[in-house]
């Protein structure tokens, strides 16, 4: 469960502001019957002024008036309630408890359970072997978390292990098929292990995810990259350029695609 | 940090809204008038709360912290500073926050503007809305989180949906939630009035203005979706029937109905059973409005996800409301008789016949978009329930409620009788026939139109008469009058700009090769060419237009066709708008030879409609300002 001074502050700030009211409870301002007095007094004075400009009748003005006041009979209610005096403070430190507790509890059920740099208020990162020791224990308990998998994997590729990583993108894969992060990270490391080649299941990996969004800049790059490996320039130009297009002026990424683009054209005029 | 803080935010407001409903109801039941005057301090510190957590998700726009999943499937580095603060709102998880937040508005609105209302009674109101806010929060957390954080935060984010890269985004959900969600303040009050047994002069008294004022926000949120699809979606239509459309619009008739029902049981004591109903009715409407939209029942340009555990979530919530408020409703059935005697003839039969076609008109909506999800969900096969059955149907039934409004604000309260009406304005009625037959001879054969201003000239004329009326009787004109009047007339404006615009207007889908001209409604378009250009978040291409008439040079067009990060196409329609007609054109598809397909359109009197909307809301507001809920009650 995550705990931090920001979440305590802001449940004493908030039960020190009920507890005000419970010290100093906001005035009455009315009854029921002081309210239905006034509304039918105001109704009389509105068909008194109805009559004085002669849109009704004498009639009508009458029974008018022995409807409001028979409404009013009906509406009082003289049943006046004692008020029964609390206890500001047992109430205050009840009310403390219960949001303390509650909001807490609740938030440990919908927080995330992983979350970097938070435990213990320690606010130093975790070195990326004690992020995979972490993320391994926490993946016994509870292996069909596909984020916790895909992390690991990708901390995995960090520190060179790729064999491993491949296993944990493969136990995403299993839980997730559709993530298209996943696949490309997925099929970088079986290309990794393949020298850098795009061949077999990475290619397959690819083309998946650009069945599932051709849209994507990142899997247009990827998918250029397989183009290429096959030899299809004309392939890897369209992928390329289709990704340059649809890339702001300012993406990060749009130097490394107009490299590869121009190395392409390069190589096609040769 | 600071996404948890707001994540935290949102559970201390579950808290609260539990808080809420508990602590006020053990004060208001046994007498310890401590704990039941805390309902307005936890109504502040819940709205406090989720004001933060709001905040917080509009800062992770702001700053671009695709760490939090919402900002990253909604928003990207390039997105325009404007649209990154309207994302919030702009898919699922953070529309609800504002839902929420909106919610949390209106129950502060109503604890700090109620002096006026008995202290119990506020209090149980404000217990009914912390039950509903409380609803809604769980939902929040439980199934549409913003804070969710992603473990693999990406260096750039998605995108919004382009549709909604507009200013219309940025006003017109606000508006519509705050009618919506404002709903749920009527509601609050008969729900308190029939768990107290109090079904008196006071309820229904400050109902009315709380009534009146949500719903003159759904009628602007109304009127500027109407506005914004008319603009955004590059074909000049202004209302599609389409089923999210009619989500907002089916609780706006029954609020119509309620406001003008409110009317007669606050002045009069009659309909007091019919009025409950009708509040139940709207807020629930509103909660069908939501499941449609969030639950993936539909498919629409507004249909936010296709999430069924959302949509059971919100079903649930709806017979718990539904349920429970006409459980309540039976219980309390005897108090609801008492109704004050009125003639057959009489202004209360009028706001009776007002209601009935109001309801009428809003079943015949929801048939048609319910009926075609239900044969589906029962694999009966699909059809489509478009404009053609809702303008059969609609039409015919509010045309009599549109000649009712103009005739009943002169029939007497109680009794009356229709010698004395026809006697007071049959010489207006014969200058109203022969005015409209000078529109035949002068203006237009068009049957529809014809009677389009028949009907603006009935109301327009006979407001016109109630008013001298006034002046002579020497009467005060009361903020209510004035407010009717405004609203009464801006139904005559709707109806007459919808009737012209659709049966008038002139569209045209034509090849345009540069420099070729085309002549439409006594218009000259002429096409100088199309330009390609690129912004931050996309690029596209713009046309020039130049429009003549009668040789003289009117303006020059520029529409736009646009294609963003996703590769989704968008067309942004230039427009020369005016009083009396607008001058429309949309870029289509680029054809062979240098030439594009144009849409052309001219639209006379469409501005009207968003006109009479807008008198409509004016109205709405100028009567929830009457000097009536401005009255003096001492104690």
């Amino acid at each position: 469960m995550i705990l931090s001074w920001q979440f305590i502050l802001m449940i004493v700030l908030s039960s020190l502001f009920l507890a005000w009211f419970l010290y100093r409870p906001i005035k009455s301002n009315l009854s029921d019957d002081d309210s239905n007095i006034a509304i039918n007094r105001q109704r009389q004075n509105e068909l008194e002024s109805d009559i004085s400009q002669g849109l009704i009748e004498k009639a009508q003005y009458q029974e008018a008036e022995e409807e409001i006041i028979s409404t009013l009979a009906s509406e009082l209610n003289k049943n006046e309630s004692k008020n029964i005096t609390i206890k500001p403070l047992i109430w205050s430190m009840m009310i403390f408890l219960f949001v303390g507790v509650l909001s807490l509890s609740v938030y440990s059920q919908l927080a995330p359970k992983i979350m970097p740099n938070a435990d213990n208020g320690i606010n130093e990162p975790l070195s990326m072997t004690e992020s995979i020791n972490k993320l391994e224990s926490y993946l016994i308990e509870n292996p069909e978390d596909f984020q916790a998998w895909k992390m690991l994997g990708l901390a995995q590729v960090g520190t060179g292990n790729v064999e491993k990583s491949i296993e944990s993108f493969e136990k995403a894969f299993l839980i997730n098929p559709n993530d298209i992060d996943l696949l490309l990270q997925y099929a970088s490391a079986i290309a990794a292990n393949q020298d850098g080649k795009f061949y077999g299941k990475s290619k397959i990996l690819i083309e998946k995810a650009l069945s599932l969004d051709p849209q994507s800049i990142q899997v247009l790059y990827f998918a250029g990259i397989v183009a290429a490996h096959q030899a299809d320039l004309d392939q890897a130009r369209d992928y390329w350029q289709k990704a340059i297009y649809l890339m702001p002026e300012s993406h990060p990424d749009r130097n490394i695609i107009e490299e590869a683009l121009d190395t392409i054209l390069n190589l096609q005029v040769k | 940090m600071l996404i948890e803080v707001g994540h935290f935010a949102l559970v201390l407001a579950l808290i609260f809204s539990v808080l809420l409903v508990v602590l006020p109801s053990i004060g208001l039941y046994q007498n310890k008038f401590s704990l039941a005057q805390l309902a307005k301090p936890l109504v502040w510190v819940q709205c406090f709360w989720i004001a933060v957590a709001f905040f917080v998700l509009m800062s992770a726009f702001l700053t671009n912290d695709f760490s939090v999943k919402y900002v990253a499937d909604n928003s990207n580095t390039q997105l325009p500073i404007l649209y990154k603060a309207s994302a919030v709102w702009g898919a699922h998880e953070g529309s609800l926050l504002l839902w929420v937040f909106v919610l949390s508005l209106w129950s502060v609105a109503v604890s700090l503007f109620s002096k006026r209302i008995p202290s119990d009674l506020l209090n149980q109101i404000l217990i009914v809305l912390g039950a509903v806010s409380f609803g809604f929060l769980l939902f929040l957390l439980f199934t549409s989180n913003p804070f969710e954080r992603l473990m693999l935060p990406p260096l750039e984010g998605r995108e919004l949906n382009p549709l909604l890269q507009d200013f219309g985004l940025a006003v017109h959900p606000p508006m519509l939630y705050m009618g919506y969600v404002g709903l749920a303040v009527p509601f609050a009050f008969v729900v308190s009035a029939l768990i107290r047994g109090q079904l008196d002069s006071t309820w229904l008294r400050w109902t009315r203005p709380w009534a009146l004022i949500s719903w003159a926000f759904l009628t602007v949120g109304i009127t500027l979706g109407s506005w914004w699809a008319y603009y955004e979606l590059g074909w000049g239509g202004w209302w599609f029937w389409d089923p999210v459309e009619n989500a907002s619009f089916m609780p706006w008739l029954v609020a119509t109905a309620l406001i003008h029902s409110l009317s007669v049981s606050e002045k009069r004591g009659a309909f007091r059973q019919w009025t409950v109903l009708l509040a139940i009715g709207g807020f629930s409407l509103s909660l069908l409005g939501t499941f449609l939209v969030r639950s993936g029942v539909l498919t629409s340009v507004h249909a936010f996800a296709t999430d069924p555990t959302r949509g059971l979530f919100i079903l649930i919530f709806l017979f718990i409301v539904i349920g429970g408020s006409l459980v309540l409703y039976s219980m309390r059935y005897n108090l609801l008789q008492k109704s004050n005697p009125f003639a057959l003839f009489s202004r209360e039969t009028g706001l009776l016949i007002n209601n009935i076609l109001l309801v009428t008109a809003m079943l015949s909506v929801l048939l048609g978009t319910l009926y075609p999800l239900i044969l589906d969900s029962l694999n009966l096969g699909k059809i489509s329930v478009g404009a053609p059955y809702f303008k059969a149907v609609f039409v015919p039934i509010m045309l009599p409620a549109v000649l009712a409004l103009a005739i009943f604000p002169f029939v007497r309260w109680k009794k009356d009788n229709f010698s004395r009406i026809a006697s007071l304005l049959r010489y207006d009625w014969i200058g109203i026939v022969l005015l409209t037959l000078l529109a035949r001879v002068v203006l237009t054969d068009n049957i529809y139109v014809l009677i389009a201003i028949g009907l603006f000239i009935w109301v327009s004329v006979h407001i016109m008469v109630l008013f001298i009326n006034r002046i002579r009787e020497k009467s005060k004109f009361s903020l209510a009058f004035i407010g009717m009047i405004i609203a009464h007339l801006g139904i005559a404006v709707f109806v007459l700009g919808a009737t012209v615009t659709t049966q008038l207007g002139i569209e045209k889908d034509i090849k345009m090769s540069v420099g070729e001209s085309q002549n439409i409604a006594g218009y000259d378009f002429i096409f100088n060419g199309v330009s390609p250009y690129k912004k931050n978040n996309y690029s596209g291409f713009i046309g020039d237009i130049s429009v003549y008439k009668i040789g003289k040079k009117i303006t020059q067009l520029r529409p736009e066709k646009r294609y963003y990060q996703s590769g989704m196409p968008m067309t942004e329609a230039a427009i020369d708008p005016s009083f009396t007609r607008d001058l429309y054109v949309a870029l289509g598809e680029e054809l062979a030879g240098g030439a594009w397909s144009v849409r052309v359109y001219y639209k006379p009197l469409v501005r009207w409609i968003w006109l009479g909307g807008l008198m409509i809301a004016l109205g709405a507001l100028f009567a929830a300002m009457d000097r009536r809920y401005f009255l003096r009650i001492k104690s």
